[in-house]
């Protein structure tokens, strides 16, 4: 099968992902017991405005009908209006979405990095103490939970030595607002930014390290690594350009999946940093029966998680001819 | 109920016995079992009891209340029921069990805002059998024409005295029936940077949450205040469904006529006095504060009061609040209101309720738009100004000089947290300077350690309560809801549970809302032979293997 057909036909695929994707968000979120008032019932809303709420809201209209309005307003790229907070969805996940990209994209770069470096090293100098030692590492991070990382650095950075605030993404009290680069760009936020970052790099190290050492032995024992080095050419040459090269096809399909799921923030590091991202807008907006605003989170996230597995799926036979499209 | 929750019984029981002091009573009834006691219900026995389907919150939403359920359940399969515990999240609980009624037993709590401290929300919407529908306040379902006279009675007394009396008779009738155990008023201890701020107030119900300590709160290290809740505020729209929280800083930007004072009780604000009742309790004359001005300048007029009282009129969420007004008239800075009815708790609950806004930010805005109008300045004439506000990241507000109680920080910043022991560490940090929540033991502690910090101290008029379903059998009658508030440890919940935050209730209304309480109604301390009696008494019996009976009589 050439190319073309073979990307049509994912992109038909992926229409029929998305479809089944919204359709069972819809179903799941009018599931969960509760609705968007029942925050407000215990402190003292009537039986009379509860009621004045839900219709408000459309929610006492038959489920289908409420189900093509949905559909309806995703096509036009309209994720309606926050039950609760009164504001169009699009307006509030916005600046949550770019909040978590930040923090996720700094947090995966580093991991990412260090971890193909380092496994490729470790990959490279097999049996050595450097090997054993950085495993030791490797699994020692991968199996810290999230929360405690956080603490600890928290511990170290905050308490102890003091260097870095707390929480937050900027120094309370200054200018609110601004664009991108004031947002994102002051040395303010970067103090900010590090320890989430570090926390979240810790959290994904793991996975490229150990990836890119097991893929790098498998390649070492290649016949054309051994060729390569019988030629004559130097170490280096050989660990970068021949045998790193040819073990980081896996971690592309790895890095996107992360991608994916990371863009959905990570509760864990919001809730210890306070940051003010994606992860935990979605838990509040599930724990407050906010439909929309939950879905459309949702939504977002699922959906990069899809497209980047389509791209890994591209990126795959771009990087490796061997690779036929099926 | 599962062996784990027996084992942390144990646990609470050991330390009970390590510190027993004042709490033998309470604890010697735990001990007897199946079979143990003396005492004899009916002979000839009918069906089993049905079994109780107990709602309660997952250790997430509530682990204080979670850890009670567990006990509490223990304590009624040891009476003989059958116990079906089921963990929900908040807004799942409130639905099913406040919205839906489908429940047999549910351990919630009550809020105790100030504008709760009248009586009337306690007494009249909490038990009222006009309340009983899906979503009302009077979730037991509890129906009493005799208790239905004293609530009524008491909305119509504008005299303090008598409707002190109307209201204790109505509390020891609540207490006699139990259609809700009331276990413990849920105080504790708050937060705050004694190093960096002084001059705190925490009130009745709120704490540091509070008007009065929000207003007088003093920076000592720079000219901002800066304060850590576990949540984002919603809206400070003034007309939109608010929740606790967002009322609470709507308040700082928009005055009242009135406001509840520290003490609980109605004091002037923009008015300048007490207002002047007539007809019975049908007419309130109040004159309005000479001189004052909206943060952008313009006077405050008795025309904006009209205006406002209007508005709410208008309001599809708020009308319900004003509509016992039935016409209102202005002459010079006096405003009279006219009720279609006598309402005791008016000025409490009306004309301490109702924000004044100013006309010529509202004026054009019509009814349906209310709820989204965005006044991007949030223009009140309160004694704090809208600065600027990023969601879950800050809100900014600035004091009014000119305000008549103008408040002693310059600026206060809202910081929404991510959760409460975040906050902590952010107030450890130096971040915070105050946190509106209470934290969980371990955090009280580390707090009790440090030099910089220290904790305020509140005492609350909400409840922790486990409501009975009367509208299914058995829990229409009420010796088998009172058997059952025999079996809840209250004051273990309080000094274990809770670590010593909160004071054991009886009443609906707290002890610490003094005026309104009343310390005569008949207690219910944990007692399971105080409750076998009850149940005996009732006309229940037990079979060989202790479970509940109905007699073959009933």
């Amino acid at each position: 099968m050439g190319l073309r057909a073979y990307v049509v036909r994912r992109c038909l695929q992926l229409v029929v992902t998305f479809w089944a994707f919204f359709t069972l968000l819809f179903v799941l979120f009018r599931m969960m017991p509760g609705d968007p008032t029942s925050m407000f019932i215990m402190d003292g809303m009537t039986p009379e405005q509860r009621e004045q709420r839900i219709a408000e809201l459309g929610l006492n209209e038959p489920l289908h009908v409420q189900y093509i309005e949905y559909v309806r307003q995703l096509l036009t790229g309209d994720f309606g209006q926050s039950f609760i907070y009164n504001d169009p969805v699009t307006s509030i996940i916005a600046v949550r979405f770019m909040n978590t990209i930040v923090l996720m994209a700094t947090a995966l770069i580093f991991a990412y990095i260090i971890g193909i470096t380092f496994g490729a090293l470790m990959g490279w100098w097999r049996d050595s103490r450097f090997e054993r030692g950085g495993i030791v590492v490797t699994l020692v991070a991968r199996s810290s939970p999230e929360f405690w990382v956080g603490i600890v650095l928290l511990s170290v950075f905050v308490f102890w030595l003091g260097w870095f605030p707390s929480s937050g993404m900027r120094t309370t009290g200054g200018e609110l607002g601004g664009g991108f680069v004031a947002r994102y760009g002051s040395l303010d936020f970067l103090r900010h930014l590090f320890l989430p970052a570090l926390t979240g790099a810790i959290a994904y190290l793991a996975t490229p390290t150990l990836l890119m050492r097991s893929t790098m032995l498998d390649v070492l024992n290649a016949d054309f690594i051994e060729i390569k080095k019988a030629e004559g050419l130097p170490e280096r040459t050989v660990l970068y350009k021949h045998a790193a090269r040819n073990s980081i096809l896996p971690i592309v399909t790895v890095a996107a999946i992360a991608t994916g799921t990371a863009m959905g923030g990570s509760v864990v590091i919001e809730t210890v940093f306070n940051w003010p991202g994606m992860g935990r807008e979605m838990v509040s907006a599930v724990n407050n029966n906010d439909y929309p605003l939950a879905m459309a989170a949702f939504f977002l996230m699922g959906s990069v998680v899809i497209i980047m597995n389509f791209v890994a799926d591209l990126a795959y036979v771009y990087l490796d001819p061997r690779v036929e499209y099926e | 109920m599962g062996d784990d929750s027996k084992s942390r019984r144990t646990v609470l029981k050991g330390v009970g016995a390590a510190s027993a002091a004042g709490l033998t009573t309470s604890l010697a009834g735990c001990v007897s079992q199946n079979g143990e006691s003396d005492v004899d219900g009916a002979e000839n026995l009918g069906d089993e009891v049905p079994e109780i389907h107990f709602v309660a919150p997952t250790a997430g939403a509530n682990p204080f209340r979670n850890e009670l359920a567990d006990i509490v359940a223990d304590n009624w399969e040891d009476l003989g029921f059958d116990v079906d515990l089921e963990e929900l999240e908040f807004n799942a609980h409130v639905d099913q069990v406040v919205v839906q009624q489908d429940f047999d037993a549910s351990l919630l709590g009550w809020g105790g805002t100030p504008e709760r401290i009248d009586p009337h929300t306690f007494i009249f919407d909490m038990h009222h059998s006009s309340t009983t529908g899906e979503g009302g306040r009077n979730t037991p379902g509890w129906e009493s024409d005799e208790y239905d006279e004293l609530a009524e009675l008491q909305v119509t007394q504008v005299d303090e005295d008598e409707r002190q009396q109307t209201v204790y008779e109505a509390q020891e009738m609540i207490a006699e029936a139990q259609p809700r155990t009331y276990i413990a008023n849920e105080g504790g201890y708050e937060p705050y940077a004694s190093s960096r701020i002084t001059d705190i107030n925490p009130t009745l119900g709120e704490g540091l949450n509070s008007f009065w300590n929000l207003t007088s709160v003093t920076p000592t290290d720079d000219d901002t205040v800066r304060f850590g809740y576990p949540s984002e505020i919603i809206s400070l729209n003034p007309m939109q469904d608010l929740a606790t929280p967002d009322r609470q800083f709507v308040r700082l930007l928009y005055d009242q006529l009135y406001r509840i004072g520290e003490d609980g009780m109605p004091t002037p604000w923009l008015a300048t006095d007490d207002p002047v009742i007539e007809d019975d309790g049908m007419t309130y004359t109040v004159e309005i504060r000479d001189g004052h001005t909206f943060h952008d300048g313009e006077p405050v007029t008795v025309d904006d009061v009209e205006f406002t009282y209007n508005l709410y009129a208008d309001s599809p969420t708020y009308s319900s609040l004003v509509e016992d007004i039935e016409e209102i008239e202005t002459s010079g800075n006096e405003i009279t209101f006219h009720l279609a009815e006598e309402y005791a708790p008016f000025v409490a609950n009306v004309l301490g309720q109702v924000y004044i806004f100013p006309e010529h930010v509202w004026g054009d805005v019509a009814p349906e738009e209310l709820v989204d109008y965005e006044d991007e300045d949030w223009i009140g004439s309160g004694p704090f100004e809208f600065v600027d506000w990023e969601r879950q990241a800050e809100l900014q507000l600035s004091a009014f000089d000119d305000h008549f109680e103008a408040p002693n920080a310059d600026n206060l910043i809202r910081v929404p947290g991510a959760d409460t022991a975040q906050l902590v560490n952010d107030l450890e940090a130096g971040q915070l300077d105050m946190v509106g929540a209470v934290p969980q033991p371990t955090a009280v502690n580390r707090v009790r350690e440090d030099d910089d910090l220290d904790l305020s101290e509140f005492e609350a008029i909400g409840y922790a309560m486990i409501e009975y379903n009367t509208r299914r059998e058995p829990f229409g009658d009420r010796h088998v809801r009172r058997a059952l508030s025999y079996g809840v440890p209250k004051e273990e919940y309080v000094e274990f549970i809770r670590d010593g935050m909160g004071t054991v209730t009886h009443s609906t209304i707290s002890e610490h809302n003094e005026f309104w309480h009343n310390p005569d109604v008949e207690e219910f301390y944990e007692d399971l032979d105080a409750a076998r009696q009850e149940l005996a008494d009732g006309g229940y019996g037990w079979d060989d293997d202790g479970r509940l009976h109905y007699g073959e009589d009933q």
